[in-house]
């Protein structure tokens, strides 16, 4: 792993990474002293998976300048793609638990029938939907979570990169992606719960005795394993000469062109490797969240992610990183009614209220006199310790 | 029961009208309270009685209290039960009035007294009871009452009333409800099978509802089940199970129902059969154990079968056997085939009709749908598809329209006088905060198209959030005027609301605004240079900082305009926008980018193409949608500069 | 940004030192799409609260109000629903609207056995061990509305028109099967679902004026919610529909919905609730005047779910001050058969099933957005599953008798124990 000899911020942010979560192992309910709840160890988790899909944006539009706007959708497809299994598993075991206690042992026909009953009631359907097919394999489930956000974008880039969509057309179609797949998910007969979406997927199956406190832990390692990884892979990818190319496509992808590289296969091959990453990360962050629902792919989550990036600092690696984090939790910390408000005479600042505004503005002024975003600062910093 | 009843009216009814003296004996007072009960809580299946009696009394106040009582302006004190009419509802206290001299009785507060409230089925029957004194009166709105109440419960005894009034009838809504209403009653009561045919075919043609319904009703089936077809039945059609309309399941299950062949055990019925026949452990010879595979049990079942513990299970065979020997029919509740026959080609006749006629209309509505599309893509146009500038911001200034289109509503009181302050207010609203985003912030921007997007869509949260704060998150009401509020209807089918209408002049009349300003102007010329050329265009003396603002300002005041007029059909909430903003934005990128009739034909095609899809599957319109988003993601795979391309140095990169 | 995560992490632990006193954690969104339905309920929560403790507190403790937003957003729901109970560690929670937001809450609640009052009108096919449904079940509302179209309008053709989510789903699909089960043919049931916020209504009014050439009365069922309503009323009455031809009766449209719109085309349709603001009873007098002095308002509606929690709150501290204690399986074992005062006359009773007894309304919607109560029923007991669908009419929940919230009849079973979400 020359990576690490080679490059500073990724020793300091592995670094980072590994003290942190030591620190929160250390205050955790489960192992440690208790400082952080259970709560607040489920939102640094599901805060890690965000770093990971804003990192997969990075790579997408800091390093090769696809301003994609429906990365969520993956990072959806990946949750539903756990979720399907967890569902099932959990189900099944109330489901056969309950059928054990008749007088005639069930058939396995009857098993799946009174599974598929109690999941698919709530939208009044009984069979099972053809995508569930492989919800009752673990293996099976992990593979597609990687092979569907990987292969909805394989075909949808291979068909806009193909036909030289570039730029604004780029990110409008695919916003209108995601918004097409959140429409059809949000129709109950699709197969997914319409609305209702997968619930209680914090309830890992086959670990009911096992608490929330310690399985909350658990998540925030995966994640923060995943997060580590992803960002060492990334690193590397875009130290090597294939991440001088993709670079150069994002300043000019003519030139490239004019140079002998197939533009179109690099561009695939990061938009669905991000896509599969999204996925990823979006397996890990569900079961931590306990639901997911068709608002989650809504498009003004995928504008988020890449406003998020913008503000940490696109093509920087860890600015993706610190701008997902930053501005969920600030976001959750306003929002959460933690925050004090205000008073001023007879009016009262609420910061549940004027969050929204704030932020918005922040956009503004971050795009206009930072275009670095806060990454940014950290140049700053450094050119001063050399200096 | 219900024809002597109505002859029983009849002829009290006549009764009335030739005798208006004789009942007076009794106050009308007197008579209602006998009946207060009722009179004071009816319900739609009893009042009919109720009202036979009190149309028997002839007494000549009757129609009137009979007309206040379903308005609902009849009212009863609560301390002793009178019913009295009251002079001004608003009053306080109540002044009562006697409900046969108009005198005042009295005076309430309006805890003191009950209005009566018949519900919408009991105001029907009392319809009923009133068509003999509605059907010449003076007023149309009561001639039509009249006639909707025989519509909605037809009788004999109206056939001569209804003759008798085409006859003299002129006003011509009235005289078409008639021309239906007769045949209708022809169909229904005429002795002849001929005069019936010949009413039946008086329809033809004819698209109303009223003559739809009426034929219907004539070809109403049911659906039978026998060994052989009865020979007196007019049989619709005769199904073969398994086919169309009859399903083989539903056939067999008739056949069970009619007990002509025996149930068909299901799974969970044979469970619970083995279930209750357990014997040591066992059933029919297997161990219990084993019984959790279907073939298991299919053999202990068997078993108990041959015990003769069990009811045998049809096989496959037996079902088809039975469903072959048995007849499966619908047979028309009307007896007379030759009537039926007339009434099925009248009305096939007229449903090609209405079919054609429904195409129509959804045409129409696709237009409007597009023409919303078009108005809100319409400001878009121009700040995307001219200046290249992505305002996520776009939707909000509709939004905003919308809002100034609310606050001057409840500033000034009419609503005509409203709105036409209101469209220009909210060009100035949306121009001015145009003007000004891109003064701080767009112009920053020109050369980094994305984070455009990115700043716009901060300013799009923040003026969301803004706007909530100050207006709240309820949906403010936002009233078109008495004028826009109705409809365009051509016949029962063809209706189009007047909302819609003006939208679509709206969007024709931008189109063309801005096509000329684009087009034939000198600010035009100077938009068009400066968007392929700035350096150009500034060096030949044109300003493309002023240009670039004034652009920019009247895309965002179009879209204000846009939101008084969206506004007014849909809901007016903070958040209204987003519902617009990736629409549009496709609406403008399918059309192609750069021109104003691009936009146009995107549009069309995004409206035409969500209601044909409706057409194919009406009952979701969420599938509507997302295949429309599918196909415009394929579309621009194919056409990636949309449909209206501009080609050359005008394309820019 | 270490330390960023540390200071709130902090903050966190140190709101968990509070004294002994009594909390109640109330989850209702203020922010996002919910909010305009949620805040008022947060508002009429802390409002019964102050009046408790003006009269004394509970157990001779101060009653202190614990506020989260979980924003509309459905995951927050657990999140917060989790803080609620283990950072705050509140007594009970009154929370959650959306059918979603409650699936949300259901495991976090069951996990750590807290206890819910849920307070809208929802689809039923589901009774929790840890949450009482103090809104409508869908015999509670819309089987009494059918009712009333099939008896008294004489309606023969219906046309059922929802929004796409679970709550128009399932109340339809009982509905249909209620339907056919009184003689209505299937081709008379017309069933159409559209998005949130949908405002492209004329096609869908043509078809329903068009299902009128059948000849029968038609009449509509209407599952829309929120906003949609605008646009579908004002298709209607430009079409010149009015409620004697057709008549709407509408499950989502409240005192509070009508606020925000122009009345005017409405007048005359119908919704089922079991409380309107009208209802004339001494109580309710009370009620609206003591909710005008809180929120200083005199044009701020009252409707149906503040009564459903006015009656979970009340039936909560009579169950708290018979126990003596806030213990969750002492309350919950307390709360049965209690009965408190609901604001239309009468009073509501809780069941073994969670749910409660209560009168069903019908009103018309009149030109000052008030409803004139045109029907009231004696009080139906609420059927966590539904009579009218085969899977869900073998089931009952019966916790004090059966301990099990789902218990299969036929094969004398209980079927699970934890929800099903």
């Amino acid at each position: 792993m020359s990576i690490f000899t080679q490059n500073r911020s990724v020793r300091i942010f592995i670094g980072i990474l590994v003290l942190f979560t030591l620190g929160v192992t250390v205050m955790s309910e489960a192992y440690g002293t208790g400082a952080i709840s259970v709560s607040f160890t489920k939102v640094l988790g599901m805060t890690l998976c965000l770093c990971l899909a804003a990192l997969a944006m990075d790579l997408v539009w800091g390093y090769c300048g696809i301003l994609s706007l429906g990365h969520f959708a993956f990072f959806g497809l990946g949750g539903y793609g756990i979720g399907m299994w967890l569902m099932t598993a959990r189900t099944e075991a109330v489901v056969r638990a309950n059928l054990a206690g008749g007088v005639i042992p069930p058939t396995e026909a009857e098993v799946s029938q009174a599974t598929a009953l109690q999941i698919f009631s709530v939208v009044g359907a009984e069979d099972w939907p053809w995508m569930w097919a492989a919800s009752d394999s673990l293996f099976l489930s992990l593979v597609l979570i990687v092979a569907v956000p990987g292969l909805l974008a394989l075909v949808f880039g291979w068909l806009a990169f193909r036909s030289r969509v570039t730029g604004v057309y780029l990110s409008i179609l695919t916003q209108a992606m995601t918004l097409a797949l959140s429409l059809y998910l949000f129709q109950n007969d699709t197969g997914l719960r319409g609305n209702n979406g997968l619930s209680g997927l914090q309830n890992i199956p086959g670990a009911e005795a096992i608490g929330q406190d310690r399985i909350s832990i658990w998540f925030f390692w995966a994640s923060a394993v995943a997060l580590g990884l992803a960002y060492v892979a990334a690193a590397w990818l875009i130290s090597s000469k294939f991440g001088n190319i993709i670079r150069g496509i994002r300043d000019d992808e003519q030139r490239v062109r004019f140079l002998g590289y197939r533009v179109e296969s690099y561009k695939l091959f990061v938009f669905t490797l991000t896509g599969i990453l999204c996925g990823i990360a979006g397996a890990l962050y569900y079961p931590q969240a306990g639901i997911i629902n068709p608002d989650e792919i809504a498009p003004i989550a995928s504008i988020y992610l890449a406003v998020w990036v913008a503000i940490g600092g696109r093509g920087r690696l860890y600015g993706a990183v610190i701008g997902a984090a930053v501005v969920s939790l600030l976001s959750t910390y306003f929002t959460g009614g933690r925050a004090p408000d205000i008073a001023l005479g007879a009016f009262r600042i609420e910061w549940v209220d004027w969050w929204p505004v704030l932020l918005g503005l922040g956009f503004v002024l971050v795009t206009l006199f930072a275009p670095k975003g806060l990454g940014g600062l950290v140049d700053y910093v450094v050119r001063k310790d050399r200096a | 029961m219900h024809l002597l009843r109505r002859i029983a009216m009849s002829l009290a009814i006549s009764v009335f009208l030739m005798a208006p003296a004789h009942a007076q004996d009794a106050s009308l007072q007197d008579i209602l309270q006998t009946h207060a009960e009722e009179i004071a809580d009816p319900s739609r299946r009893t009042v009919g009685e109720t009202l036979d009696a009190l149309v028997a009394t002839g007494h000549p106040d009757l129609p009137e209290f009979l007309t206040r009582w379903q308005s609902r302006e009849a009212w009863q004190r609560d301390a002793d039960g009178l019913f009295v009419y009251i002079e001004d509802e608003d009053a306080d206290p109540l002044v009562l009035l006697d409900i046969s001299t108009g005198e005042t009785v009295g005076e309430a507060g309006s805890r003191e007294v009950t209005q009566l409230r018949p519900n919408g089925g009991v105001r029907r029957v009392i319809g009923g009871a009133l068509v003999q004194f509605q059907l010449g009166a003076e007023d149309p709105a009561a001639r039509l009452d009249a006639l909707e109440a025989i519509g909605n419960d037809p009788d004999e005894s109206h056939l001569p009333l209804i003759e008798a009034r085409l006859e003299v009838e002129e006003d011509p809504a009235i005289h078409a409800r008639l021309d239906v209403l007769l045949p209708a009653l022809l169909i229904a009561f005429a002795e002849d099978d001929a005069d019936r045919v010949a009413a039946i075919q008086t329809l033809d043609g004819n698209v109303s509802l009223d003559a739809r319904a009426t034929l219907n009703r004539v070809l109403a089936t049911r659906r039978f089940v026998g060994a052989e077809l009865p020979a007196d039945t007019n049989v619709a059609a005769i199904l073969s199970p398994g086919t169309g309309p009859l399903p083989r399941d539903e056939a067999y299950a008739m056949l069970v129902s009619a007990e002509l062949a025996p149930a068909r055990i299901s799974r969970e019925d044979q469970r619970a059969v083995l279930a209750a026949n357990v014997v040591e452990g066992r059933v029919g010879g297997v161990p219990v154990a084993t019984l959790n595979t279907e073939a298991a049990r299919d053999t202990a079942y068997a078993a108990l079968v041959a015990e003769g513990l069990a009811e045998p299970i049809p096989t496959e065979a037996d079902v088809d056997a039975a469903l072959a020997a048995h007849v499966f029919f619908d047979a028309y509740s009307e007896p007379s085939s030759i009537v039926t026959e007339a009434a099925r080609a009248t009305l096939d006749n007229i449903e090609t009709r209405v079919g054609a006629y429904r195409f129509f209309d959804l045409s129409l509505d696709g237009i409007s749908l597009a023409s919303i599309y078009f108005l809100a893509a319409i400001g878009l146009a121009i700040t995307f598809g001219v200046m290249g500038v992505i305002n996520m911001a776009h939707g909000e200034f509709i939004m905003i329209g919308a809002y100034t289109g609310y606050v001057v509503q409840t500033l000034i009181a009419d609503y005509t006088l409203s709105i036409a302050v209101a469209l220009p207010l909210a060009f100035l609203v949306t121009f001015a905060l145009g003007v000004l985003m891109e003064r701080s912030v767009i112009r920053w921007l020109y050369h980094r198209p994305l984070e455009t997007l990115l700043a716009t869509f901060g300013i799009s949260i923040a003026l969301q959030q803004i706007v909530r704060q100050i207006f709240g998150t309820q949906a403010r009401p936002f009233t078109p005027p008495d004028w826009l509020a109705g409809s365009v209807t051509i016949n029962d089918v063809i209706s189009i609301s007047s909302i819609r209408i003006a939208i679509f002049l709206l969007g024709v009349i931008f189109f063309i605004a801005l096509w000329l300003i684009l087009n034939r102007t000198r600010l035009g010329l100077e938009v068009r240079a400066v968007t392929q050329n700035p350096a150009m265009a500034a060096s030949m003396g044109i300003n493309p900082d002023r240009i670039n603002m004034l652009t920019f300002g009247l895309g965002s005041g179009i879209a204000g305009i846009a939101g008084v007029a969206i506004g007014l059909f849909a809901q007016v909430v903070p958040d209204m926008g987003s519902n617009y903003i990736v629409q549009s934005f496709m609406t403008v990128v399918v059309g192609g980018v750069g021109n104003v009739f691009g936009t146009l034909v995107g549009a069309s095609m995004i409206g035409g193409l969500q209601k044909s899809i409706e057409w194919f599957n009406p009952t979701n319109t969420l599938a509507a949608q997302t295949y429309m988003i599918l196909f415009v993601i394929l579309f621009i795979q194919f056409r990636p500069r949309g449909i209206i391309a501009l080609r050359g140095r005008a394309a820019g990169d | 940004m270490k330390k960023l995560l540390l200071t709130s992490a902090l903050a966190l632990a140190s709101a968990n030192a509070a004294s002994a006193e009594i909390r109640i954690g109330i989850l209702h969104s203020l922010t996002g799409t919910m909010a305009i339905s949620e805040t008022t309920l947060r508002d009429v929560m802390l409002m019964l609260i102050e009046q408790q403790n003006a009269a004394g507190g509970l157990l001779g403790e101060e009653i202190v109000p614990v506020v989260v937003d979980p924003a509309s957003d459905w995951p927050l729901f657990a999140e917060r629903a989790r803080e609620l109970l283990t950072v705050h560690e509140v007594d009970v929670i009154f929370g959650a609207w959306t059918s979603v937001s409650r699936k949300s809450v259901l495991p976090v609640i069951e996990e750590l056995n807290g206890l819910m009052f849920y307070p809208v009108q929802y689809e039923g096919e589901e009774s929790s061990r840890n949450v009482f449904y103090t809104g409508a079940a869908p015999n509670q509302q819309a089987i009494p509305a059918v009712d009333y179209f099939l008896e008294e309008l004489g309606v023969e053709t219906f046309a059922l028109l929802g929004t796409d989510y679970v709550y128009p789903r399932t109340t339809n699909r009982i509905l249909e099967q209620y339907l056919l089960d009184a003689g209505i043919p299937q081709e008379n049931i017309f069933v159409n679902y559209t998005p949130f916020g949908h405002s492209d209504w004329s096609s869908i009014v043509a078809d329903v004026q068009a299902l009128g050439e059948g000849g029968q009365q038609v009449g509509v069922i209407s599952t829309i919610n929120g906003d949609a309503n605008i646009g579908f009323y004002n298709e209607l009455a430009a079409a010149g529909i009015e409620a004697d031809d057709i008549p709407v009766v509408a499950f989502s449209v409240g005192e509070e919905e009508l606020a925000g719109l122009d009345t005017g085309p409405l007048v005359g349709h119908l919704a089922a609730w079991n409380y309107f603001q009208s209802a004339d009873t001494p109580e309710n007098e009370e009620f609206i005047a003591a909710w005008h002095e809180f929120i200083g308002d005199e044009n701020r509606p009252t409707n149906d779910p503040m009564e459903a929690h006015y009656i979970g709150f009340n039936m909560w501290v009579q169950a708290v001050e018979a126990t003596g204690t806030t213990d969750v399986d002492a309350v919950r074992e307390a709360m049965y058969g209690l009965e408190v005062p609901n604001l239309t006359g009468g009073t509501a009773i809780m069941l073994p099933n969670h749910h409660l007894a209560k009168p069903v309304l019908i009103g018309e919607i009149e030109a000052d957005g008030q409803f004139s109560i045109i029907s009231q029923t004696d009080p139906v007991p609420g059927d966590a599953w539904t009579d009218f669908l085969p899977e869900s009419a073998i089931l009952v929940s019966d916790w004090p008798g059966l301990d099990c919230g789902m218990y299969n009849t036929e094969t004398d079973t209980c079927v699970q124990i934890e929800s099903n979400y």
